[in-house]
């Protein structure tokens, strides 16, 4: 009887190993032919961009910053890297593979993220999954997701996990017209329409000291690469009680002695709807005016170090 | 330790392994050490608690046993159900009273400055304190005898599978069967093994798919339209179908390849053409656990009113029915409405039959269908103040469904087209299953290449769709 189980569970493994093996190489082969999406610009930054000024963030990162300005004011490429809802562990995993590549000139982090114990931002690890074979300076940072991560990853499909969809409407045109982006900067035409006066509450929580530790080790990897690091918070419809999180930030890099700069508490943007797409994001119009904002303030730092290559 | 967390991946085979290695005669023993490693992993200092309540249980049937004199059994009884109640109570109720008090003493002007406490549900109590005062009753009832071995007694209501959300089983099936541990049973590991495989599905693929869908819409009420609303209405009573069927499958199944028969705790409940036949299809444990304990003594008691004694005894149970869910309102209105709606059954039950025999409407498929609906409709309005964090918001979700309209909410496109993938499947299966039993079996195809394609099929599905990264099951919170 045990034999006859272990033979038919056996027979079942080798059929699963069997597609698996088939279906997750397929499944490569199209998310690294993908030419527009969200997982075409997180391959093209982690594996190809060689711009000067490069972006970082979540989603306002990627809504915020207008790469014709910064090329023309600046006089350099620009590449945004943002990903929607994607914090410090994501960020500092790209940025690892690009120093790997070469060294920019200018990196903006734009930081929207909290530092809170949540289990959300240990899931969203799961963009990096794709990268894990071929990068092995983020494996670190994947396995943070969980310690069972490396025998996980022995399937093929697993870290195309939920992407089949995406993957193929990467692979089609249509996607370029749906959502298309401009090096990295996807545009938001809409206005915000509905009117909030409450300040949202944002009661003090438990620290992650590994999401601190990976924000500290972001600026800290800029920096000894030779890179001028901006920390920017993007303005935001409301004021946000982002004190703790803001201090957090403030002390790294006051001790990493990297610019920070709070706008989102501008009034050139609080509570200005026609600037807005919804209460965390700018639309085009907002963006071009904190664009512009965000150049004027670097032009005035005028500390830009060309590095050695 | 859950069972969709990668340890009891680890953990399971192990135990089987383990339990299969044991001699039979103590492999009782190999599932208690399992069974309290297993709640432990969730928080060790709970199962101090689950000890108590099996030592309070233990003691006291072992008394109500030892004693002839009616009065004093029943005092024994009482005890021991007030005892074994008390934490429940305590960590279920507790801080919800707490709160309740306080806001009345503000609304008369009276504020005290208390701190405000939060304590953490022990995971599975609701299941196994029901579990405990089932057997106790049982024993005062004389329909079993007390067990002398407390292993066996702490091995019932602890025994993993069961312990975090049921099925609610009983003494009288699952003592016997611990007492008297039978060799591996080749079908028996098969069909458990068949049974979890599918619960992975319905939780993985289904549940937890849907849920990123109706959390979009549910969480943020006031932002979404009556369309959108509405849809995720309709998908929800799906939701937990599948998280709560797809959990006591799995439960099921776990019990099955130890070689335990468990009660099934979901029949297919949306080919329910009544009310009073949902209830027999959905969370079967628990309804046939409240008419054993709580019904049919109470509709004994209420006898002289007639069919109202019926209505009074099923409206006290599904208000304690709704209370067992929490100490929220909405729980409450929820079980106050299932009980009217079964009251309401219950009233016109001899008219409504002699009608459809009349007519042979039992027999016609429209009729069918239509009580299918009917049913359905009435779960998923009730099930509207069951998902909503209070009743305020319960009548913003009916008042946007009736009120506004727009273009509904898609969020992500691939959470609906995978939602739609997984809850495709899991209808047809109900559906074969209920129509047409003996069509369509791949799980039970007499050819073997069949069998095993479906397996591996689904395992691929899974890693395909499912959701990894999902949140707990939803009755964990009960």
């Amino acid at each position: 009887m045990i034999k006859k189980i272990i033979l038919n569970i056996a027979l079942v493994g080798i059929v699963v190993f069997v597609l698996d093996f088939a279906i997750g190489r397929t499944l490569r082969y199209f998310y690294f032919r993908e030419s527009s999406g969200l997982h075409f610009r997180s391959t093209y930054a982690m594996e190809q961009t060689r711009a000067d000024i490069l972006v970082f963030g979540s989603s306002p990162a990627v809504h915020h910053y207008i790469p014709e300005l910064f090329e023309s004011t600046l006089n350099m490429t620009f590449y945004n890297t943002g990903r929607d809802g994607n914090g410090a562990f994501y960020q500092l995993a790209v940025l690892k593979s690009v120093l790997k590549r070469y060294k920019p000139k200018i990196i903006i982090f734009d930081w929207s993220d909290t530092f809170k114990k949540d289990v959300s931002s240990y899931d969203r690890i799961s963009s990096l999954l794709p990268y894990y074979r071929t990068h092995p300076e983020i494996r670190d940072i994947i396995e943070y997701k969980s310690k069972f991560e490396k025998v996980k990853l022995l399937s093929e499909i697993y870290p195309f996990n939920s992407e089949v969809f995406t993957i193929a409407i990467g692979n089609l045109n249509v996607n370029k017209q749906r959502k298309p982006d401009n090096k990295g900067f996807v545009a938001l035409y809409k206005e915000w329409q509905c009117k909030i006066n409450a300040i949202i509450p944002n009661p003090k929580y438990p620290v992650d000291t590994l999401k601190v530790n990976s924000f500290r080790e972001f600026i800290v990897l800029a920096k000894e690469a030779g890179v001028k690091v901006f920390v920017i918070y993007s303005p935001m419809f409301l004021k946000f009680n982002r004190f703790q999180e803001f201090d957090i930030c403030s002390k790294v890099c006051a001790e990493q002695k990297v610019p920070i700069w709070d706008c989102s508490r501008d009034t050139v943007f609080l509570k200005n709807n026609r600037l807005f797409q919804d209460i965390g994001h700018l639309n085009y119009k907002g963006a071009v005016i904190f664009s512009k904002q965000i150049l004027e303030k670097i032009k005035t730092e005028n500390q830009v170090k060309t590095p050695t290559l | 330790m859950i069972f969709t967390s990668f340890n009891f991946l680890l953990f399971f085979p192990a135990t089987v392994i383990i339990y299969y290695l044991t001699p039979v005669k103590f492999r009782w023993l190999t599932l208690l050490f399992a069974s309290y490693f297993f709640y432990i992993c969730t928080k060790p200092v709970f199962a101090l608690l689950l000890a108590g309540v099996t030592l309070s249980t233990y003691i006291f049937t072992r008394l109500i046993d030892s004693t002839s004199i009616e009065r004093r059994k029943k005092l024994l009884m009482q005890i021991n159900v007030c005892l074994i109640l008390f934490p429940l109570f305590f960590f279920k109720y507790f801080s919800g009273i707490n709160y309740a008090i306080l806001v009345f003493l503000e609304s008369i002007h009276v504020r005290l400055d208390l701190p405000d406490i939060k304590l953490i549900l022990p995971i599975g109590i609701s299941f196994y304190t029901f579990m405990a005062i089932g057997y106790t009753v049982d024993v005062y009832n004389e329909k079993i005898r007390s067990e002398k071995n407390l292993g066996m007694v702490a091995l019932f209501i602890s025994f993993f599978p069961l312990v975090l959300s049921g099925p609610i089983e009983r003494a009288k099936n699952m003592l016997p069967q611990f007492n008297a541990i039978k060799p591996a049973n080749y079908e028996m590991i098969v069909q458990g093994l068949k049974l979890m495989l599918w619960g992975y599905f319905m939780k993985l693929v289904v549940a937890d798919r849907l849920g990123i869908y109706i959390d979009a819409v549910y969480g943020h009420v006031s932002q979404h339209n009556g369309t959108s609303l509405l849809f995720a209405s309709i998908l929800y009573p799906f939701q937990e179908y599948a998280d709560f069927g797809g959990y006591s499958i799995i439960a099921i199944g776990t019990a099955n390849v130890l070689g335990i028969n468990v009660i099934q705790n979901f029949k297919r409940p949306f080919f329910a053409t009544s009310m009073s036949e949902f209830w027999r299809r959905w969370h079967i444990s628990l309804i046939s656990w409240l008419t054993d304990y709580v019904f049919t003594p109470l509709s004994f008691t209420f006898r002289k009113y007639k069919t109202w004694g019926i209505v009074i005894a099923l409206m006290i149970t599904f208000f304690l029915s709704g209370l067992w869910h929490g100490p929220a309102l909405t729980f409450i209105v929820w079980g106050l409405i299932q009980g009217i709606l079964l009251s309401i059954e219950a009233l016109t039950n001899r008219k409504r039959a002699g009608f459809e025999k009349k007519h042979n409407l039992n027999r016609k498929g429209w009729y069918i269908f239509a009580g299918i609906c009917v049913t359905f409709i009435l779960f998923s309005a009730s099930e509207v103040i069951d998902r909503a964090t209070s009743i305020n918001e319960a009548y913003h979700v009916f008042h946007r469904i009736i009120a506004t309209r727009g273009t509904l909410f898609i969020g992500t496109p691939s959470t609906l087209i995978f939602s739609g993938i997984g809850l495709t499947m899991l209808l047809l299966k109900d559906f074969f299953d209920e129509f047409l039993p003996s069509r369509m079996l791949l799980f039970g195809s007499k050819h073997k290449f069949v069998r095993i394609m479906a397996y591996s099929s689904i395992i691929i599905l899974i890693l395909l769709i499912g959701v990894f990264d999902g949140g707990q099951f939803i009755y964990f919170q009960f």
